[in-house]
């Protein structure tokens, strides 16, 4: 099959979801490149809400509720994964544990980030004193 | 025939949706290329250690040689202001000043002239509180060691401090101090005027917007990338830990910032707090507050200022700066804050303050 007749057995849906998807991809190469920060501290946002900034060095399970339902986060030895959620691709399980960069739920709208301890410091351009 | 008009009419309109997704993906991708282009402005960061301590200098540039160029200029203008005020160093036109007390006139730079007019200056509004010539009390301690030195020798070298004898000849851009054994150290008021000094430098070789800072003598100017003015964090004189660390934050944009605090360079001795703020008047460590934050244009005074007023205390520091229209915060020994005015609109405070 050619690349024209390929082209002309797509129905709209399909053009429209290849559209999509490109958008999609763009965007979540500029998101994931804007909001990697350094590692030391946990950022959960639920909704795109900061629900928790907790250590990276206190083992802890938390679970924070998302649109879908719980998501669970554990961190252990400096590493964070999500081990329970509601979505159905289960995706952001199967992504493990993560050492720097970001967790993501997409379906229960879950974003784990790993931050930096001294974020409070990065607020500010210099310090005087 | 019908039929085949309403399929023709479908496959337009699929075709148009199409063409629209197909178009918008395009600028998408041109708008996401165009935002990462290296034309845009970013900020460049360069740190180096000068006049004992860390300068970091940050510019605003949409080329990485430009604002590399700037900042390697200010650094060097830092390491030429270092070489003439450290009296430290045996061949600083400072040393050769204080070699010379009681003597002969020394022919210095116009660097060291305006270095000491200014000084002057500060230390005729501050009533002596900041004197240059406190060199030889500050020379008896030593705040790494725990050294104290005896009163009877503090006392003996207070003699030798007193601001009024140095004199300026503007004319023969000459230095002479009347009394021998008089020592001028510009420890003061050297890095704020290296701020100052350095961001011209900058602004020289064409750079817009800003931040240098010696320590924590900031000068700032211009605005960041994102048009927002530069944000300094002031140091928490009580801090507990990292996260206490910063007490309030300011908004700055062609202005100087300098903080004066009793936890820089200090040890405690039963109870008591010996710091390195030394009332040019008694040879001791001023008790009156624990920081003073001084914000003005020129860093030079931000600097010395902040000294000044730290000894002065807040009650006369704060008619100080109201007479000079400068802005600032004292935080008193009990721990309580003192504004002026002007800088409580600018001040955002991160914990709570009396």
């Amino acid at each position: 099959m050619s690349l024209k007749e390929l082209f002309h057995n797509t129905t709209l849906a399909d053009r429209i979801l290849f559209s999509l998807m490109i958008v999609l991809s763009l965007s979540g190469i500029a998101f994931i490149k804007e909001i990697l920060p350094d590692n030391f501290t946990v950022h959960i946002y639920a909704d795109g809400y900061p629900a928790y900034i907790l250590p990276l060095d206190k083992n802890r399970v938390v679970s924070v509720e998302g649109p879908q339902g719980k998501t669970v986060v554990e961190i252990k030895d400096h590493q964070v994964r999500i081990i329970e959620s509601p979505c159905h691709n289960k995706l952001c399980i199967q992504t493990g544990w993560v050492r720097s960069g970001a967790v993501l739920c997409l379906p229960n709208r879950i974003v784990v980030t790993l931050g930096d301890p001294d974020k409070h410091k990065k607020t500010v351009d210099a310090t005087t004193g | 025939m019908k039929n085949k008009l309403k399929v023709k009419s479908e496959k337009l309109i699929v075709f148009k949706i199409f063409n629209y997704c197909l178009i918008f993906t395009i600028f998408y991708i041109l708008f996401t290329a165009l935002s990462c282009s290296p034309n845009k402005e970013r900020i460049f960061k360069k740190d180096k250690i000068l006049m004992d301590t860390l300068i970091t200098i940050t510019v605003v540039s949409d080329l990485k040689d430009t604002a590399e160029k700037a900042i390697d200029a200010a650094f060097s203008e830092i390491e030429y202001l270092e070489k003439l005020s450290n009296h430290y160093s045996p061949d600083s036109e400072i040393t050769r000043i204080n070699r010379n007390a009681g003597v002969s006139e020394v022919k210095v730079s116009d660097d060291i002239l305006k270095l000491l007019e200014k000084a002057l200056y500060v230390s005729e509004n501050t009533e002596g509180a900041f004197d240059v010539t406190i060199g030889p009390v500050i020379a008896l301690y030593d705040f790494n060691k725990k050294i104290r030195p005896d009163y009877g020798m503090i006392k003996k070298n207070l003699s030798l401090v007193n601001y009024r004898d140095i004199i300026i000849n503007r004319d023969k851009s000459t230095v002479f101090l009347k009394k021998k054994g008089v020592l001028i150290d510009l420890g003061g008021i050297a890095k704020g005027y290296a701020a100052d000094k350095a961001a011209e430098t900058l602004k020289k070789q064409g750079i817009r917007s800003g931040l240098v800072a010696v320590a924590g003598d900031i000068k700032a100017f211009g605005l960041k990338p994102d048009g927002k003015p530069w944000k300094i964090g002031i140091r928490n004189p009580e801090a507990k830990d990292k996260e206490d660390d910063i007490m309030a934050t300011v908004e700055l944009e062609d202005m100087a910032i300098s903080t004066s605090g009793d936890y820089e360079r200090f040890f405690l001795f039963n109870g008591k707090r010996y710091h390195h703020l030394l009332n040019p008047k008694t040879g001791l460590s001023a008790q009156e507050c624990r920081s003073v934050s001084i914000i003005t244009k020129e860093g030079a005074f931000t600097d010395a200022f902040a000294t000044g007023i730290f000894i002065l205390g807040p009650e006369q520091g704060l008619k100080v700066l109201d007479k000079l229209g400068f802005e600032g915060m004292i935080i008193d020994s009990q721990g309580k804050s003192h504004l002026t005015q002007g800088i409580r609109k600018k001040i955002e405070f991160k914990r709570t303050v009396s």
